[in-house]
């Protein structure tokens, strides 16, 4: 049957109805193998030579191509020749009557977008899974008997990288983007074109950092300490161009979530009525814009020293290595905040909710909150007590970052004067929380051990730290991420995840959790370094039990995996509202409709009030 | 789902993923080029002292190579493996007996020129604490004209302590090997170069004690990029670093 | 009434599980926290080890607390009935908890600050004086020492017992990261640059130096040892060491 051209318009869509995530594929590869092939052929690669540039090159052409075949910048492309999407399009765009397909395009409706970053959070944690896997399976045994040094390092490095990509979106990715909208009262994010082109663009800076990992020779772990970075092989170049590639996505979700909670809240939701989930979304995401541009600087300034032959930080050249390291922490330390906070806004939503309580001292926590991005820009050169940079600055960053456990603690203050007299449900997201609990105040503390230049001279480049920070990202942020996703996951299929499977794998994880890091901390605790292939016999035994909790970690992701995709089909129908929320996201049905909201809703008051008699 | 089916769910799933992890990882591990292991041949018995006794103990010998690049001689084989341009050792797993002397003989066919650490000019660790360069016994080489060094250590708590480093002196011929017009009389031709025809042979022993793997770089920077010389071959497992393995 | 609106007798459960877990939080950081690190052959590490033990007994209060609050959580304020619990009481703030709190964790930030200015300042003071220099040079994989004055070099670290050493350390390649193990200090070894640090080892023996910056292919391997001797054994050394460049 042939459609007319009037009919075909009035569904919309066009051209993009042909785009989808094969397109883009196929199309950055055919980019990426154009501009090989073009920059090999025009510069003289015989030798080293021209490697890097080559490389660089064909890493952009990936992203352009990718970006170009998925239709991103159709919109944009339509409006510069005078032409604007209509309503047809938009509503293509927005998914609506596409049915699953509209999972695998660029589509614009936040709930897709939230979902799609759910399956990114799933392959950046899995593949880092893997590679951990790797890492830990090499050190069960000293004398590298599973891969040799280089790929050892290689491993290292991808996994830091894949972990942290996967953490920074792992809650703010879905639920910033499918619940915030709705619990402000929106139909949509501020700019939802831009909200599909973060995570498109998310999507192509992946296979980036998993080539890198291909293309090898990464021996500079995920810090990518200068000079080290210039000297490493060809896997850097795709490493950073998927760094920068990166930084787009993040800047670019950033300011849609600022510009989303500040101007298009309805009416009657004022900023004290927030629910604490978007205060926490808001700052990470200021965080964020202000730490971002710090990695997209340092990755640059590196490739300029391997392509053009800068020296920014090569000492020979008049360059220095501590010029990287500040850059590079100057975003570092923020970064772990931008990770944190979300994860934070979910436990303190989900502890409110399942203590029948309201959240305890909200001005308190905001304040905390705010306190916690203020003071966590000035304490990066904590990570540098030991480069030998600045001795005299020691003491006012120690200052500064033991000055930051005050608002850290108001969090727990937060967390523990909610749940206080409360009706406690023992449900899977509460589950998680209390994990969230037990493991934070570990990883709290032995922070603060660190912050101690003394203590830091000792434990710097140890399993010590590496030991605490799994406690903070693992034991606290991924903790979070999961009971983030228990918690909304009926709202987004209008089933449970499986009850029991949960507690397996709750089981699994919170134990294999502390056996792998305790016995990772008496590592550090006795001498190992970190980033070590393997390691002096002393060490036998805790690497040995190390290894054992991380295959345990391992087991309970898996059952989690299982889990959700069974529960996806068949798990028990949850109706609108499962949990007794308050927050606008319980209010609208199951699945939610495409614009959210037949009628806006008018706020009079937060969405806390358990107990209180209705006026 | 009643309890049964959650706990056969859950190790369905572990086993499944188990599988898939492990596939991949294997997958990943074997992506490493494998190395072919040269093992010592027995040369009959020697007296060493070891801890200030004397022993009677089993004598091996290793033969390897330096080279230019990596396709003649070397486990890369005639076409180089991925970098036929960057220099090489010969073989990079080195497998001994234990509780033995090794005498190694390397076969230098690069060039050379300065060290970047002029301590690594001593022999250090030998028998002796010296080695024969084409039969002249040396303590110590120039470090201004050095090709390699030979550094061979393991890690302080595993195993014997065994630090051994000696520097392997330049082939001058190899000046005269320029492919566009190569010196027949002293230049041989090899694969896609022409390489000195007369090696310069180094020889040095030591005493290895217990198993162990102990790994062993060359402290020269042969390798590439503006820092120290030390990124490509020096930087990738095989060409110019590899292992030593007591059995 | 409920025996959740008995605030008093929260407040004493919490109590009595809170000063267990204090108990136990300090019998682990005074007992196992030393036996867990390496036997120290320094002050500076001697110092280390303490400031681990005041911290994990400063710690324990606080980690009691919440696993204190956690436990009643668990047991006592459970739901145990079907379907969505009832509202409990609707606190939305207790002005004096919240101000005890806040200044409770400012006191305590207060201290660790002290304590750690005070150790800084011990430790730069140990640093300032120097009866011997030792240059360690870092590269790619090796540690080598030159003794200052001397022409004597070495790949193992020795060192005379009692004597105040500086380190002046600096590397031909890329970052690494110096560290005495047992001793307790550790600076980066930079290319282009000469970086310092400084040791008091008071007692003999033998101990670990370790690479803490990833620097490449054989980073894990770039171990050595230091042997700390006598007075008199160390100048024995020195002089029988052959002259190297």
């Amino acid at each position: 049957m042939n459609s007319t051209l009037e009919q075909r318009h009035a569904v919309g869509g066009g051209f993009l109805r042909r785009l989808n995530f094969g397109t883009a594929a196929v199309s950055g590869l055919i980019f990426g193998f154009a501009a090989w092939a073009l920059s090999h052929h025009f510069l003289d690669d015989s030798g080293q030579g021209f490697a890097d540039q080559v490389t660089v090159l064909t890493g952009c052409g990936w992203v352009v191509g990718f970006l170009l075949g998925i239709g991103a910048l159709t919109g944009p492309g339509k409006w510069f020749t005078g032409r604007d999407q209509s309503h047809a399009d938009e509503m293509y765009l927005a998914g609506k009557d596409l049915g699953r397909k509209r999972f695998f395009q660029y589509t614009t409706d936040h709930k897709v977008v939230g979902v799609q970053y759910i399956i990114a959070t799933m392959v950046l944690l899995g593949a880092g899974g893997i590679l951990a896997m790797g890492i830990r399976t090499n050190l069960l045994t000293p004398g590298n008997h599973f891969v040799n040094q280089q790929v050892y390092n290689g491993f290292l490095g991808v996994h830091g990288m894949l972990m942290i990509l996967g953490l920074i979106i792992a809650v703010a990715g879905p639920w910033a983007n499918f619940i915030l909208p709705i619990q402000v009262g929106a139909r949509d994010m501020a700019f939802p074109r831009l909200n599909a082109l973060s995570l498109w663009t998310l999507i192509a800076a992946i296979p980036l950092l998993l080539g890198s990992l291909a293309i090898g020779a990464m021996d500079m772990g995920w810090v990518t300490q200068g000079p080290i970075s210039d000297q490493s092989g060809i896997g850097f170049d795709l490493f950073a161009m998927s760094i920068i590639t990166f930084t787009i996505s993040t800047t670019v979700a950033g300011v849609n979530t600022i510009c989303t909670v500040l101007t298009m809240r309805t009416k009657g939701m004022t900023m004290e009525r927030l629910p604490i989930f978007a205060w926490a979304s808001i700052f990470a995401a200021g965080l964020g814009l202000y730490a971002f541009p710090f990695f997209l600087v340092v990755m640059s300034l590196n490739l300029a020293d391997r392509m053009v032959g800068t020296s920014f930080f090569i000492a020979s050249g008049g360059g220095t290595g501590w010029l990287q390291e500040n850059l590079f922490w100057l975003m570092g330390h923020p970064e772990v905040y931008v990770i944190l906070l979300p994860a934070v806004g979910a436990i303190l939503e989900i502890a409110s909710v399942f203590s029948r309580k309201p959240l305890f001292s909200y001005r308190t926590v905001v304040g905390g909150m705010a306190g916690l991005c203020g003071l966590s820009a000035l304490v990066w050169a904590h990570h540098m007590f030991t480069t030998g940079w600045a001795p005299t600055l020691g003491g006012p960053f120690m200052l500064t970052t033991e000055l930051i456990s005050i608002p850290t603690g108001v969090i727990f203050l937060v967390l523990l004067g909610t749940i206080w007299r409360g009706n406690i449900w023992m449900k899977m997201p509460m589950i998680w929380v209390f994990g969230f609990i037990v493991n934070f105040i570990v990883g709290g503390i032995t922070g603060i051990y660190l912050s101690d230049i003394p203590v830091d001279n000792q434990m710097h480049g140890t399993m010590f730290v590496v030991a605490h920070f799994h406690y903070v990202f693992v034991g606290s942020v991924l903790f979070g991420a999961i009971a983030a996703l228990f918690y909304w996951f009926p709202k987004v299929s209008g089933r449970f995840i499986d009850e029991k499977m949960g507690r397996i794998s709750f089981w699994l994880v919170f134990i294999g959790t502390h056996v792998t890091f305790i016995s990772m901390f008496v590592s550090g605790l006795r001498g190992m370094s970190r980033r070590y292939s393997s390691y002096a016999m002393i060490f036998e035994h805790t690497n040995f039990i190390t290894t054992i909790g991380a295959y345990m970690i391992m087991s309970g992701m898996l059952v989690l995996l299982g889990a959700v995709i069974t529960s996806w089909r068949s798990g028990e129908p949850s109706g609108p509202n499962p949990w007794g929320g308050k927050s606008l996201e319980w209010m609208v049905p199951t699945p939610v409709p495409l614009e959210n909201f037949e009628v806006l809703p008018v706020i009079t008051s937060d969405p806390y009030t358990y107990g209180e008699a209705k006026s | 789902m009643t309890r049964i089916k959650a706990v056969v769910v859950s190790l369905a799933s572990v086993a499944l993923g188990a599988l898939v992890i492990a596939m991949a990882g294997i997958a990943l591990a074997h992506a490493q080029p494998t190395q072919a292991a040269l093992e010592a041949t027995n040369v009959g018995t020697s007296s060493v002292t070891v801890d200030g006794a004397l022993r009677t103990v089993e004598h091996v010998a290793l033969t390897i190579g330096t080279y230019p690049d990596s396709q003649f001689g070397t486990v890369f084989g005639k076409n180089g493996g991925a970098h036929p341009d960057w220099v090489a050792y010969s073989n990079n797993n080195l497998v001994v007996p234990e509780n033995s002397l090794v005498t190694i003989t390397v076969n230098q066919y690069d060039g050379g020129e300065a060290l970047n650490n002029p301590y690594f000019g001593q022999v250090i660790g030998t028998i002796g604490n010296n080695a024969t360069v084409n039969g002249k016994t040396v303590r110590h080489w120039d470090p201004d004209h050095v090709g390699h060094t030979f550094t061979l250590r393991g890690i302080p708590g595993s195993g014997r302590h065994i630090f051994v480093s000696v520097p392997i002196p330049p082939n001058a011929v190899l000046d005269s090997c320029d492919p566009a017009a190569p010196d027949a009389s002293i230049c041989s031709s090899q694969g896609t170069g022409y390489y000195p025809k007369d090696p310069v042979v180094v020889k040095f022993s030591f005493y290895v004690g217990s198993k162990g793997v102990y790994q062993w770089n060359c402290e020269y920077p042969c390798g590439a990029t503006r820092i120290g010389q030390f990124g490509a071959a020096m930087s990738t497992y095989g060409y110019m670093s590899g292992t030593l393995t007591v059995k | 009434m409920t025996s959740n609106d008995n605030q008093k007798n929260n407040l004493r459960q919490i109590f009595w599980i809170w000063l267990a877990i204090t108990a136990f939080g300090v019998v682990v950081g005074i007992y196992a926290t030393p036996r867990l690190m390496p036997r120290a052959a320094s002050n500076t590490m001697h110092l280390s080890v303490l400031t681990m033990v005041v911290f994990t007994v400063a710690a324990a209060p606080i980690a009691a607390l919440v696993y204190s609050v956690v436990i009643v959580a668990l047991t006592k304020w459970r739901y145990r009935g079907e379907g969505v619990p009832p509202d409990g009481p609707p606190i939305r703030g207790n002005s004096p908890a919240t101000s005890i709190w806040l200044v409770v964790s400012t006191l305590l930030t207060v201290f660790l600050l002290v304590w750690g200015l005070a150790l800084l300042a011990v430790d730069n003071g140990a640093q300032s004086k120097s009866q011997m220099t030792v240059n360690v040079t870092g590269q790619q994989w090796i540690w080598s020492f030159g003794y200052a004055g001397t022409q004597v070099h070495s790949l193992d670290l020795f060192l005379p017992v009692d004597t105040d050493v500086k380190f002046a350390v600096t590397s031909k390649d890329v970052v690494h990261g110096f560290w005495i193990v047992q001793m307790g200090i550790k600076v980066n070894a930079n290319p282009g640059v000469i970086t310092t640090t400084a040791v008091t080892p008071n007692r003999v023996g033998t101990f670990d130096i370790r690479c803490t910056e990833i620097c490449g292919l054989n980073h894990a391997f770039m171990v050595t040892r230091v042997h700390v001797l006598t007075k008199k054994n160390f100048d024995h050394w020195l002089a029988t060491q052959p002259a190297t460049n």
